[in-house]
């Protein structure tokens, strides 16, 4: 069994058409989280996962080095190309979630697809956020108590949303069967040619 | 989406798309360097008109579009001017904690949002997808797997919105039942996207499957049915750019309207 | 010249091989027409000798010899799921690009491929999602021939097309293949015949069971093309005459549906009008007309599905008088959009669950159902990993199995085999023996010859004329047969 090192157009392909659907989601969603957002308390911040989804779904479907980059790059430049209201910072925001993501991914060397992983990796992505929030929304001035609950609003909502919910709407997707196209192919599957038929 | 509304093309289309990505981007960087909330006043008044003469579309689409930079506006600035720290106390009630300091950057974060959202909305409206990325091929030098998988994508995008339609018609006939609150909400969210990934990441597949069939992949170099060069309307965007911060900038120094120079 | 020998194939999930030593050779300029029941493996195959498995699509594949097509054009069978760019121009430019034509030269020659496939259009930048099945089709082999192959394949090209555009692709195909090595695969086979000059059966297990000249394959195997389901000429004879006899048609004239100037609308357009019909109560009504004539748009104005105004009345059972899913099942063109639980089974009880049956009847019900539906051996399956065939029938076991009054149905027999076919129209009959009104979309003119009673005729959004086709009262409506 041996993995192609390098993406293919299919793997590229797929990837960013499951992106520009959540992109499409995340422009429904933009608004909303908005509306929400003009109170303060951060209780935007919980729904705020939703946009590192991408990266966990696709890297959970294709599982290979680069989807999560991939993935959260495009449903941010597919956001951006449909007019997103929060525009070109679309772009970095993308690129540090998904670096975020790609690197938890990589510390298991791609090889584990566990549910806690894929938790960690919505942390990753929000670690990500945070830091272009401090140059960005300057949360670093905001009160202590402040920035705590946007932190650990954002963290809750990540992992409710990036993590569990990611790996569980994969898990449906898997039942499907259409993923099983992309999955490597056994040594099994190559023997049973060799054996004899009857 | 700039593909299927119809627009007067400006001498905006016609800047090289990698080149105005990349003068944005600079921008966007450049900007979180600047601390000062006149400058961006006047930066907005210089995006805004660009934004409403220069694209070509509709008064009702730019209209339209500018709706939600207002609410960006609110929900970008509120956090901050409520809950941000500061000497200065202005008013204090509860949680709730307004200083000078804080009210000005809130103020700040407020309208630096607006500038982007003024110069993305500019990008989006003036940039057709399948240039950008045939400029990103021949400028940034992208590989092309990736370039025509996203216009790819893009032409995917009119059918998954056919699709969701017939899938709330079927769920329609099927009567199909929610349950009520969050619960309702995850069963609603499953129920709409398995199918539609399910079905795009089939179509995806095959659509991918075609063009390998076309010998996609068979030869390194390529030629291009579109050369997207760099023409006098890029000279002069960047002038634009130039001139524009310059004079935001000068205005910011002589004609102060917030009282503070620095917010960070 | 292709050749492969003793190949081997499997499918990842599935324990069994999908090709057992299969051994064929097709020489440069053969024409090949490759017939099958469905799943026996005949896309399979041809992406086989395209290349295409296993350099793109990884499969495990086996075999003494394999000399594939390096120069070869590949027509898929879905027209939606073929092309990368959204313009007809730049869709062709893609090939040209591939093969490194030089700019200057693209236009003309982008001209030139459109010519050859009929396409002549004033402006060549049209966005695609704008053309037609038809024009879809053309464009796909246009696209195809830019390449400029030795060798065609063409999987089940004109699937979504009705009679007329069938017969123009074909054609097409007819005049830009002369010269080529061609290797079809197809279930609608009456116009490919005269373009074809060797026949190649697979059986359902994916063995060639028969391979020669098309005449005598056809005679030779008749009975066998029969029992294995698969389309041959005047198949639809063999299977009238074994049909029993439709004299207890018995139409009570009580209305179940009628409609009074009544128009469906897309984005606030007009796009259907009925100036003034009724469907009675033990109908077949067969709903037909050209591609896009606005079939599927009737059938959800019905439905109340999309925005409709003027008058519509329902009179269902129970006194029903509203448009009441309960009452009336729908199958949609795609059945795959209407599937919402885990498995066959889940599927038919969701039914249940929303009719009136008593939830202890549920079990008996089902059961009964899976039989009759000869889904019982897939029961647990996923709805999506069902051959199409298979959908289509659950799509309909949904709509059938609680007590519904009509049943409307977008093309159910679309893309299938022969015995698939017979067997749901089949079903079908023995729904509307027990009362069912039957409303149905078709292209094929012998399924409204054997079973409708009426046809509803449908042309650029308007319903056009109206057939009385019932075989007991032999027309005695002649005079007012024609609305328009
Ligand atoms: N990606 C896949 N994974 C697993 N099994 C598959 C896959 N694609 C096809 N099959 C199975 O392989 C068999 C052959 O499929 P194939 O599409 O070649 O059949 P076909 O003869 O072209 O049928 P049809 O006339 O319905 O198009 C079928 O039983 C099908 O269920
Ligand atoms: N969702 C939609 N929005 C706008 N227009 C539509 C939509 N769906 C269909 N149309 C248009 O309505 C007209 C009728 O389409 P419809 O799907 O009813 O045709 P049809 O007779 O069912 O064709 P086919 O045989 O290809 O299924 C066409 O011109 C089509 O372009
Ligand atoms: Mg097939
Ligand atoms: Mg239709």
């Amino acid at each position: 069994m041996y993995m192609k090192k390098s993406l293919t157009l299919t793997d590229i392909l797929i990837t960013i058409v499951i992106a520009f659907i959540f992109s499409v989601i995340y422009k429904l969603w933009g608004p909303l989280y908005s509306l929400v957002g003009v109170f303060g308390l951060h209780v935007d911040q919980l729904i705020y996962g939703m946009w590192f989804m991408a990266a966990t779904v696709a890297f959970l479907i294709i599982r290979k080095p680069g989807i999560a980059l991939l993935a959260e790059l495009a449903a941010a430049q597919g956001e951006f190309l449909f007019g997103g209201q929060w525009g070109i910072s679309l772009l970095l925001y993308g690129l540090v979630q998904g670096v975020g993501c790609e690197l938890v991914f990589a510390m298991y060397r791609y090889k584990s697809y566990r549910l806690y992983v894929t938790c960690l990796a919505a942390v990753g992505a929000t670690i990500g956020s945070l830091l272009l929030d401090v140059f960005y929304g300057y949360i670093d001035s905001l009160a202590a108590w402040n920035l705590t609950l946007l932190i650990v609003n954002r963290l809750i909502g990540a992992i409710l949303i990036t993590g569990v919910f990611a790996y569980y709407l994969v898990e449906a997707l898997d039942k499907t069967g259409v993923t099983k196209a992309f999955r490597p192919i056994s040594q099994d599957d190559y023997q049973m040619l060799e054996d004899e038929v009857n | 989406m700039s593909i299927s509304i119809s627009y007067q093309p400006t001498w905006l289309h016609r800047i090289n798309p990698s080149f105005k990505l990349l003068a944005l981007t600079a921008l966007f960087i450049g900007m979180l360097f600047i601390h000062n909330p006149n400058f961006l006043l006047y930066m907005i008044i210089g995006a805004s008109a660009l934004y409403l003469f220069g694209t070509g579309h509709s008064w009702k689409v730019i209209g339209l579009l500018a709706i939600p930079l207002t609410i960006i506006f609110l929900s970008s600035s509120t956090t901050m001017i409520f809950f941000g720290e500061g000497e200065h106390t202005w008013f204090k009630f509860g949680l709730i904690h307004i200083t000078e300091e804080s009210f000005y950057r809130g103020i700040h974060l407020g309208l630096r949002s607006i500038v982007f959202g003024l110069l993305s909305l500019l990008f989006a409206l003036t940039t057709r997808p399948v240039y950008l990325f045939y400029s990103t091929m021949q400028q940034l030098k992208l590989k092309p797997k990736y370039a025509y998988s996203f216009m790819a994508a893009i032409r995917m995008l009119p059918i998954i919105v056919e699709e969701f339609q017939t899938l709330r018609q079927a769920f329609k006939v099927r009567g199909v039942q929610y349950s009520k609150g969050i619960k309702g909400m995850y069963e609603k969210i499953k129920l709409y996207a398995i199918p539609l990934l399910a079905q795009s990441i089939r179509r995806a597949h095959r659509i991918a499957v075609a063009m390998e069939a076309k010998q996609f992949s068979k030869n390194n170099k390529r030629t291009f049915y579109y050369h997207l060069g760099y023409t006098n309307k890029d000279l002069l965007f960047f002038l634009f750019l130039l001139v524009w911060l310059i004079i935001s900038y000068v205005c910011s120094n002589q004609f102060v309207v917030f009282p503070v120079e620095y917010v960070r | 010249m292709l050749e492969v020998k003793n190949l081997r194939a499997k499918f990842p999930i599935s324990t069994s091989l999908l090709f057992k030593d299969l051994s064929l050779s097709i020489n440069k300029g053969e024409k090949v027409l490759l017939v099958g029941p469905s799943g026996s493996g005949k896309s399979t195959l041809l992406q086989i000798m395209a290349g295409l498995i296993p350099d793109v699509i990884e499969m495990p594949i086996k075999a003494e010899k394999l000399n594939v097509s390096d120069s070869y054009g590949m027509v898929f069978q879905d027209p939606d799921a073929q092309f990368c760019m959204p313009y007809l121009d730049e869709e062709i430019a893609f090939v040209l690009e591939n093969k490194k034509t030089p700019q200057q030269d693209m236009t003309d020659l982008i001209v030139h491929y459109l010519d050859k496939v009929g396409l002549q259009l004033d402006d060549q930048h049209i966005s695609i999602q704008h053309l037609s099945g038809g024009m879809k089709q053309r464009l796909a082999i246009a696209s195809v021939l830019a390449l400029e192959p030795e060798v065609l394949f063409l999987d089940e090209p004109t699937a979504m097309l009705d009679q007329n555009g069938t017969k123009q692709v074909w054609d097409t195909l007819k005049k830009v293949s002369e010269d080529k090595t061609v290797v079809i695969v197809e279930h609608k086979i009456d116009h490919v015949l005269p373009l074809v000059d060797r026949v190649i059966i697979l059986d359902e297990t994916g063995a060639i069971v028969a391979d020669g000249k098309p005449n005598d394959i056809f005679s030779r195997f008749r009975s066998k093309l029969y029992q294995y389901g698969i389309w041959y000429p005047n198949i639809w004879n063999d299977y009238a005459r074994q049909l029993p006899d439709y004299s207890h048609y018995d139409n009570s004239h009580q209305p179940i549906i009628t409609m009074d100037s009544f128009y469906g609308y897309y984005q606030k357009q007009k796009k259907m009008h009925v100036d003034d019909a009724v469907i009675h109560r033990g109908d077949w009504l067969a709903i037909t007309g050209e591609n896009g004539s606005g079939k599927s748009t009737l059938m959800l104005a019905m439905m109340k599905l999309i925005k409709t105004s003027g008058e519509i009345s329902y009179f269902l059972s129970d006194d029903i008088n509203t448009c009441d899913y309960r009452k009336m099942g729908y199958v949609f063109q795609n059945p795959e959009l209407q599937f919402i639980t885990n498995s066959v089974h889940a599927e038919l009880e969701h039914s249940l669950k929303n009719s009136d049956v008593p939830p202890k009847r549920f079990k008996d019900r089902i059961e009964a159902h899976l039989k009759t539906y000869n889904l019982y051996h897939v029961k647990d399956h996923h709805p999506y990993q069902l051959s199409v065939g298979q959908k289509k029938r659950l799509s309909v076991a949904t709509a059938t199995i609680a007590d519904v009054d009509i049943l409307l149905l977008d093309e159910p027999t679309f893309g299938q085999d022969a015995k698939n076919t017979f067997q749901m129209l089949e079903l079908f009959e023995e729904c509307r023996k027990n009362g069912i009104t039957i409303v149905m979309v078709t292209h094929q003119p012998e399924i409204v010859e054997l079973y409708a009673t009426k046809e509803w005729r449908i042309k650029d959004g308007e319903l056009m004329e109206i057939l009385d086709l019932s075989r007991l009262e032999e027309n005695i409506l002649k005079d007012d047969m024609y609305v328009y």
